[in-house]
C-alpha cells in the first residue's frame, strides 16, 4: 500500500531525513518512533505529499505522493489540530467533505456517525470554545470524512489527558480493524506496542531498525535468563534465602547449572525477560543511555 | 486551478468568516446599511444644513428680501420690529425703503454678512433664468482649459522661451476669447455652435451653451449624484471665474480607492491565519491545488471589491445609470482591485504576525492609493493621469471619450504586476515556506528563488518582473512630473537605475542564496548575462507607453521609459547601435551583480551599486543626447 524509497529530505545544509525506505502492507499499522528531531513528522509529511522530497520517491496506493487521487484516499491528522476556530464541527467537517467531493447526504451520515463514535458533543458550537480533546477528536472526524484506505497520524494523542489519550489510541486501533493502513508516530511506545504491526526507529534522519517488535526484539534487544540456586554460585547475589544471577545465554544457563550442582545445591527456577520496545528504542536512539 | 474547486472554496470562505459574526449582529448591519442607502440619496438632494434657521431676520412678506430670506434654510423671517432687534429676538431688520440693519452683535454683523451673500446669489439666480442672457449678462467670458502639454513650459518658461510660450501659459490659465455660457471642464476644444441665445463677441468662438458647468473645473457631463459634485454654474459674475482645482477627479478617485483599503484589511487577516498555527496545513493535503485555495480564497475579497465599484459607479450616476460606463468603470478598476489584493496577498506570505500584517498593509494602502489616486486626479491634465486606472474611470464619469490604446495602457501594466505579486506569493504558499518564521527579506528571497531553478529561468524571472519595474517607473514619472526638470530627471534617472538592476539581480542572489546555482565566476556571468536579456526582452513592454505618447508628452516621462531609442532618422549601423546598447548595458550590469551575488551579500550590494553607477551613466548619456537635459 506505501512505498517508499531512498527517501531524503533536505532544508539548505540540514538534512531532515537521509535515504529513509520501508513498504507498509495493506491493512497494516506501522509505527515510527524516534526521538525529537528524527525525521519522523518530515517523513509523515512527505508521504501525505506535503512536503517535496529532496531525493527519493513515495508511492501511496499505487499513486505518487501528492497526486490528486493519492490525496483523495488518505487522511492526515498533523500532531496539532489546526482548526478553523470561527467555524463548529459540523460546518468545519462539511467543509472538507466538499473539498473531498463526498455527497451532501453521505457526508452528513458519516459525520454524525464518526463524531458518535468520538463521543463529541456541543456539534454546533464554535471550535475556538471548544477543549484541546474535542478540537483533537473533531480533527480526527475531519481525517475520516473521505474514508480513506491510509491514513497519516503524527503524535495523534499529542498534548491530551490520560483518559482522551486511550480514547483517541482505542479508537485508532478500531481502525485498524476496519482494516486502514495506518501509519502513525508517537513518544508513547506502550501506545507503539499496543497497536503497532510494525514499528521503525528513526535518529537523526535515518531509520536505525525498522520490523515487527519480536523481530526488533530479537535483532537489537536482549534475552536475559534469571537463574535461581539454592547455593552460591560465581556472580550471584543472595535474594530472600535464594542465590540470583542473571546470565545472557542459555550456555551460561547451564553453566550455572553444573556451578550449582557442584556446590550441592540445584536451580530452582530459571526465568526469561525480553528487552521492552523503549529499551530497543532507547539503545538504538543512544547508545550511551541505559536503558 | 479547477473552478469547481475555486468556488467552494470561496463559498466556505465566506461561510467561515460569517460564522464569526452572530445574527443578530448580521441583523443590524443590514438594517443599518439599508438606512443608510436610504437616507443618503435624500440626504445628498436636500443638502446638509447643520446651520439651518440659526439667523432671525425680521422681514415682512411684502418685502423684496423676504424671498430670499424663505429660500435659504439658514434663515428664518420674523416679525420686523425696532424692538425684536434690540431685544435680540432677531438678528437683522429689514424695513421698506431702508438697508437692512444688523443687531450690535457678532451675530448680527455674521447674519447681516450672510444675507448679503445670499442675496448676491439669489440675484445670480434670477439673472440666469431670464429668457434673454445676453440682456442678463451683456459682458461673457468663455473659459476653456487646454491640456498642459510639458508642464514646464509653464513652469519654466524661459527654458523654452519666447512670448509664445507665454502667451500658451496665458491660456493654459484659461480666459481666453469671449462668448457666452462659459465652458466646462476644459478638455473640450471649446469652438463649436453656440446655442440659445448666445452673444458673439471677440474672436468668436462658438461654445455650447447648456449650461453644464462653468469655473471651478473638472465639471464634465457626469450626472445624477456625481453631477452634484461639481462646482460653479453656466453663467454668473466675475467673481465667480476661478482656476480649476480637480475637485471632481479628486473626489471620484477618493470613492473608488476608498472600499480597497478596507478590504485588504480584511483578506490580509484570512490569508495571514492560514499561516498562523498552520490553519492551512489541512487545505494543503486535500484534493485541491495551491492555485484553487489562493483562488478561492481571493475571489470573495475580489468579488466585494468589484460590486463596490459597480455600486458606486452606479451611486454617482443615480439616477440615470448607464450599464455601460458602469461596465467601463468596474472593467477599469479591476486592475486596481486585483493589485491592491496581489500585494495584500505577498505581504501576508511574508509576515510574521499580524503586527507584521498592519506594517504591511499600511505600506500597500499608501503606496497603491499614491499609485491609484495621485495620477487620477490630474485627469483633465494630460498623459500622465492614465498611468492610474482609475482615470478611466474618472474620465468615463465624466462622459470623456476613453480609446482602447489608453485603456490597455492603464491598466495592462498592473494587471501584470498584479500577476507577477500573486504568482510570487503562490510560489511560497507551500507547507515548508508557509509556515516557517523567516523574516520579511529572507521571506522575499524565498520568493523569488521559487521562481529560480537555472539560468533560463532566471532570464524568465527578469521579463516577467518587467510590468511591476515599468509600474514603479510609472509611479515615478507621476510624482516627479509637476516639478522642474533640473531636478525631476536625474531623479527619475536615479529611480530607474535602482528598480532595473535590483529588479534584474535580486533574483539572482535569491538563487546563490538557496543554492540553485553552481559557484564560480564563469556560471555568475552566464546567469548575469541570461538575466541582462531576459530583461531586455521584457523592456519591450515598456513600448506600451508609447500608447498614449506618454514620453513625448511628459520630459520626465521621456527620460524614464524612452532611454536608448533614438530621435530622428538614423543610419542603419546607428539604428542597430541602438538597438543593441540596452541590451548590452542590462547584459554587462546583471553579469556585474551577479557576480558579486555569487559571493555574499556585502559583496552583492557592492556590485548592485556598480551596476546601478554605470547604468545611470548610460541613461544619463542617452538622455543628454537626446535633448531631454
Amino acid at each position: 500500500m506505501i512505498e517508499v524509497r531512498d527517501l531524503r529530505k533536505e532544508y539548505g545544509g540540514f538534512t531532515a531525513v537521509s535515504g529513509s525506505s520501508f513498504t507498509v502492507d495493506s491493512g497494516e499499522v506501522f509505527g515510527i518512533i524516534g526521538p525529537n528531531g528524527a525525521g519522523k513528522t518530515t517523513t509523515l509529511k512527505m508521504l501525505a505529499g506535503l512536503l517535496e522530497p529532496t531525493d527519493g520517491t513515495v508511492s501511496v496506493a499505487g499513486y505518487d505522493a501528492g497526486d490528486s487521487e493519492m490525496r483523495r484516499r488518505l487522511g492526515f491528522l498533523p500532531e496539532e489540530s489546526p482548526l478553523y476556530e470561527e467555524m463548529t464541527p459540523l460546518s468545519y467537517l462539511h467543509f472538507f467533505a466538499d473539498l473531498y467531493d463526498v455527497p451532501e447526504d453521505v457526508a452528513e451520515e458519516r459525520i454524525h456517525e464518526t463524531l458518535d463514535q468520538l463521543d463529541l458533543e456541543h456539534r454546533d458550537r464554535q471550535l475556538g470554545d471548544m477543549s484541546k480533546g474535542m478540537k483533537r477528536k473533531v480533527a480526527i472526524s475531519r481525517s475520516l470524512i473521505n474514508d480513506p484506505d491510509v491514513l497519516i497520524y503524527d503524535e495523534p494523542a499529542s498534548g491530551l489527558d490520560p483518559l482522551t489519550t486511550n480514547y483517541v489510541i482505542d479508537f485508532t486501533s478500531r481502525l485498524s480493524d476496519e482494516g486502514k493502513t495506518i501509519v502513525f508516530s508517537a513518544h508513547n511506545l506502550y501506545h507503539v506496542e499496543s497497536i503497532c504491526d510494525r514499528v521503525a526507529i528513526m535518529n537523526e534522519g535515518d531509520i536505525v531498525a525498522q520490523g515487527g517488535l519480536a523481530e526488533l526484539r530479537e535483532e537489537h534487544g536482549e534475552t536475559e535468563y534469571h537463574v535461581y540456586t539454592t547455593v552460591e554460585v560465581p556472580g550471584s547475589v543472595q535474594e530472600n534465602g535464594r542465590y540470583h544471577r542473571i546470565v545472557d545465554s542459555m550456555d551460561d544457563v547451564e553453566t550455572t547449572r553444573e556451578a550449582a550442582q557442584d556446590a550441592g545445591g540445584s536451580v530452582v527456577d530459571i526465568r526469561t525477560e525480553e528487552s521492552s520496545l523503549e529499551e530497543v528504542f532507547l539503545d538504538l536512539a543512544d547508545p550511551e543511555v541505559e536503558a | 486551478m479547477k473552478l469547481r474547486k475555486v468556488l467552494r472554496i470561496a463559498r466556505w470562505e465566506v461561510t467561515k468568516n460569517a460564522g464569526g459574526v452572530d445574527k443578530k449582529t448580521v441583523a443590524v448591519a443590514a438594517v443599518a446599511l439599508l438606512v443608510a442607502g436610504l437616507v443618503a440619496p435624500y440626504a445628498a438632494s436636500q443638502g446638509i444644513a447643520l446651520d439651518r434657521g440659526i439667523y432671525r431676520v425680521g422681514v415682512t412678506e411684502e418685502s423684496p428680501y423676504y424671498q430670499v430670506v424663505a429660500d435659504d434654510p439658514t434663515f428664518v423671517a420674523r416679525e420686523p420690529s425696532e424692538d425684536a432687534l434690540e431685544a435680540g429676538r432677531i438678528d437683522v431688520l429689514i424695513e421698506p425703503g431702508e438697508p437692512p440693519d444688523a443687531a450690535s452683535s457678532a451675530k448680527g454683523d455674521a447674519a447681516l454678512a450672510e444675507l448679503r451673500s445670499t442675496v448676491d446669489d439669489y440675484n445670480d439666480q434670477q439673472m440666469r433664468k431670464e429668457t434673454n442672457q445676453s440682456a442678463a449678462f451683456p459682458i461673457a467670458v468663455t473659459l476653456r482649459y487646454v491640456e498642459r502639454e510639458n508642464v514646464q513650459e509653464v513652469l519654466d518658461p524661459g527654458a523654452t522661451g519666447g512670448t509664445d510660450t507665454d502667451d500658451e501659459s496665458d491660456e493654459s490659465d484659461g480666459e481666453t476669447g469671449t462668448d457666452t455660457s462659459g465652458s466646462d471642464d476644459g478638455s473640450s476644444d471649446g469652438s463649436g455652435d453656440g446655442t440659445g441665445d448666445e452673444t458673439e463677441a471677440g474672436d468668436g468662438t462658438g461654445q455650447s451653451g447648456d449650461g453644464d458647468t462653468a469655473a471651478g473645473g473638472g465639471g464634465g457631463n457626469v450626472g445624477g449624484l456625481a453631477g452634484s459634485l461639481a462646482s460653479g454654474n453656466a453663467s454668473g459674475t466675475p467673481a465667480d471665474i476661478s482656476p480649476p482645482f480637480p475637485f471632481q477627479s479628486l473626489v471620484l478617485a477618493f470613492l473608488f480607492v476608498l472600499p480597497l483599503n478596507f478590504i485588504i484589511q480584511a483578506y490580509g487577516s484570512t490569508m495571514l491565519s492560514e499561516r498562523l498555527n498552520r490553519r492551512g496545513e489541512l487545505l494543503l493535503v486535500s484534493p485541491v491545488t495551491r492555485f484553487d485555495i489562493i483562488g478561492g480564497k481571493t475571489l470573495p475579497y475580489f468579488g466585494a471589491a468589484i460590486t463596490m465599484a459597480a455600486l458606486i459607479g452606479a451611486g454617482l450616476q443615480f439616477p440615470d445609470i448607464s450599464p455601460l460606463s458602469v461596465g467601463i468603470s468596474v472593467l477599469a478598476i479591476t486592475p486596481i482591485a486585483l493589485l491592491f489584493l496581489a500585494a495584500t496577498f505577498v505581504g501576508a506570505m511574508f509576515a510574521r504576525s499580524f503586527k507584521e500584517l498592519t506594517f504591511v498593509t499600511v505600506t500597500v494602502t499608501v503606496s497603491l492609493t499614491t499609485y491609484a489616486f495621485v495620477p487620477a486626479i490630474f485627469t483633465d491634465v494630460g498623459a500622465v493621469a492614465l498611468i492610474s486606472p482609475l482615470t478611466i474611470v474618472v474620465r468615463d464619469l465624466q462622459g470623456q471619450a476613453v480609446t482602447l490604446g489608453e485603456f490597455t495602457f492603464s491598466t495592462l501594466p498592473p494587471t501584470l504586476t498584479a500577476g507577477v505579486l500573486f504568482a510570487l506569493g503562490a510560489g511560497i504558499y507551500r507547507e515548508e515556506d508557509m509556515f516557517t518564521q523567516r523574516s520579511i527579506p529572507l521571506k522575499t528571497l524565498d520568493a523569488l528563488a521559487a521562481r529560480v531553478h537555472g539560468k533560463w529561468s532566471v532570464a524568465a524571472v527578469s521579463a516577467i518582473l518587467l510590468p511591476f519595474v515599468f509600474v514603479a517607473e510609472l509611479v515615478g514619472v507621476a510624482m516627479l512630473f509637476a516639478i522642474p526638470e533640473a531636478l525631476s530627471i536625474p531623479a527619475i534617472l536615479v529611480i530607474v537605475v535602482v528598480v532595473e538592476e535590483i529588479a534584474k539581480s535580486l533574483h539572482i542572489y535569491a538563487g546563490y542564496a538557496h543554492s540553485r546555482f553552481e559557484a564560480g565566476l564563469k556560471p555568475a556571468l552566464v546567469v548575469g548575462a541570461f538575466s541582462g536579456a531576459g530583461f531586455f526582452v521584457g523592456e519591450k513592454f515598456t513600448l506600451l507607453a508609447q500608447l498614449v505618447g506618454l514620453p513625448e508628452q511628459v520630459v520626465v516621462g521621456q527620460a524614464a521609459l524612452a532611454t536608448g531609442t533614438g530621435a530622428g532618422s538614423p543610419s542603419i549601423p546607428v539604428v542597430i547601435a541602438f538597438l543593441l546598447a540596452p541590451l548590452v548595458l542590462h547584459v554587462v550590469t546583471a553579469a556585474i551583480s551577479a557576480v558579486g551575488a555569487s559571493r555574499d551579500r556585502e559583496s552583492y550590494v557592492l556590485a548592485v551599486v556598480l551596476a546601478m553607477i554605470i547604468h545611470f551613466g548610460y541613461n544619463f548619456t542617452v538622455v543628454s543626447a537626446s535633448g531631454a537635459i
